[in-house]
């Protein structure tokens, strides 16, 4: 059993040997008395069992002083399980029993099963992070805010690695990539961003202006990180273009209303020019045209509400210069 | 055409048997015995800490003797493990014969199975560097992935909790 421990530390045996000659020769010292005539032979000693667990313990207590004054980091260079001789200090896990004593560190199973961070005390990490430091690079000047991060790198790419304890590397999870980026981030007109709000669907979050894109239907994690980024291209470009049939587009398919392509503005300009017919659809002349155009589009865009109901009130009257107290009503 | 009030008889003894139903019905026993030990007259026990807690205290007073994450959710080869389990400790058991004092603990992490326990001081070093070279490398090519032995020796006595 000593030579198990032997790798962390090499006992000096001789010693041990030494000591036991000693005891067994001791008899064989005295020349100065006379010599006794031994008809019968010796008792040969029988070195007992006792007195092995006893050099035992004496080499286990001398290990166990040395211990502390060697590199630790020699003595338990990497991840493994609990040993009581090569912890040096004392250790205790487990319930008390009846005695009111806690199971210690020798012989305790307890400690075994527990994962144990010995090989990753502070200055080994420190130690580590030294030795790692020559593989870094410096982070780059130009990148010093978040501000900065997002503004020059706005592509977002996560994916998630698994780690597991079984021989088996292989995740299916792993292969699902979502790319983020921000919808500000690209340049778009009013048309592009429309049709590009139209193309994404639920993948656009209009709470933080975040387009994210979610591929999973390839086997692995390039695949689908080659897709999304194809993805993306394809709505940008996709969206800028103006198909012909787009043209085809009503007042009525419009999402949102527009004054100036609206009857009102036709009937505003029409009724102010009465009764010669408008030369143009201008309708920056008119006095409050332009209060007016706000309260209508704020009242159909936003729905009626008191506030937008006054202000469209207000904005009626201003038009047809309507200039009496709002008491008499 | 004889043969027909000879069996009638028979018929009569097989539809007895049909109508009577073989069916105790008593209380039903819901005690729990695994993995607790009792005091028996005349013996005494000497237990460990595994032994001396019951299972429901796993978790709370004792920890688990496998630990892998096959068993969380969404955890891979959860039966691939278990069956892996039970092969190292019975080959274990056949190969240190006798020499464990412990449960065989098995950790897993990432492709490594660490084996832990606690073995008494029977056998000479030599025998036990043997027995974990030899386990180390039948388990490594059976299992497909490296295999640690790390034992710790204390004296027989050393691992007793308590007496019952």
């Amino acid at each position: 059993m000593l030579s198990l421990i032997r790798r962390y530390k090499v006992i000096n045996t001789i010693g041990t040997l030494k000591i036991t000659k000693l005891l067994s020769s001791t008899s064989t010292d005295d020349d100065i008395e006379f010599r006794v005539l031994q008809l019968m032979p010796p008792e040969k000693k029988i070195v007992s069992k006792r007195q092995q667990t006893v050099t035992e313990e004496n080499i286990l207590t001398k290990l166990r002083n040395e211990i502390p004054n060697q590199d630790w980091q020699t003595i338990w260079p990497a991840a493994r399980s609990f040993h009581p001789d090569i912890v040096p200090f004392p250790l205790q896990q487990g319930y008390k029993n009846k005695e009111g004593v806690h199971p210690g560190k020798h012989g305790n199973a307890e400690l075994l099963k527990i994962p144990n961070f010995l090989h990753l005390t502070p200055p080994i990490v420190k130690r580590h992070c030294e030795a790692l430091k020559k593989f870094c690079t410096k982070w780059p000047e130009q990148l010093e805010t978040d501000e900065a991060c997002v503004k020059h790198f706005p592509v977002e790419v996560i994916t998630s690695d698994y780690c597991y304890s079984s021989p088996t590397i292989r995740e299916p999870l792993a292969r699902i990539v979502s790319l983020r980026v921000k919808l500000s981030s690209l340049h778009l007109d009013t048309h592009a961003k429309d049709k590009i709000l139209r193309l994404l669907g639920d993948r656009y979050n209009p709470e933080t202006g975040m387009i994210t894109i979610i591929a999973d239907r390839c086997p692995t994690r390039k695949q689908n990180l080659d897709y999304a980024k194809y993805l993306l291209t394809a709505l940008y470009h996709v969206s800028w273009r103006f198909e012909p049939w787009e043209m085809e587009k009503s007042a009525v398919d419009m999402e949102y209303y527009d004054w100036d392509k609206s009857k009102s503005r036709e009937s505003l300009t029409s009724m102010y020019s009465w009764p010669s017919t408008p030369t143009d659809s201008s309708y920056e002349y008119i006095p409050h045209a332009t209060e007016y155009k706000i309260a209508v589009s704020d009242l159909i865009n936003k729905g009626e509400d008191l506030d937008s109901l006054n202000k469209y009130k207000q904005a009626v009257k201003s038009v047809l210069n309507l200039k009496f107290d709002d008491t008499v009503e | 055409m004889s043969l027909i009030p000879y069996m009638r008889s028979i018929f009569q003894i097989s539809q007895n048997n049909v109508t009577r139903r073989h069916l105790h019905i008593s209380t039903v026993l819901n005690k729990s015995r695994a993995g607790r030990y009792r005091p028996k007259p005349k013996i005494v026990q000497a237990l460990t800490y595994e032994m001396a807690n019951p299972p429901h205290y796993i978790a709370s007073r004792k920890s688990w003797n496998s630990w892998n994450t096959s068993n969380v959710k969404d955890g891979n080869r959860p039966s691939e493990t278990l069956v892996e389990d039970l092969f190292i400790r019975n080959f274990i058991q056949g190969t240190w014969h006798g020499l464990f004092l412990s449960e065989i603990i098995i950790k897993r992490q990432h492709n490594i199975i660490r084996i832990a326990g606690i073995i008494n001081r029977k056998m000479m070093p030599g025998q036990i560097h043997f027995l974990i070279g030899y386990t180390e490398q039948l388990l490594s090519y059976w299992l497909h992935c490296p295999i640690r032995m790390e034992l710790s020796s204390v004296p027989s006595k050393d691992v007793v909790y308590k007496y019952i």
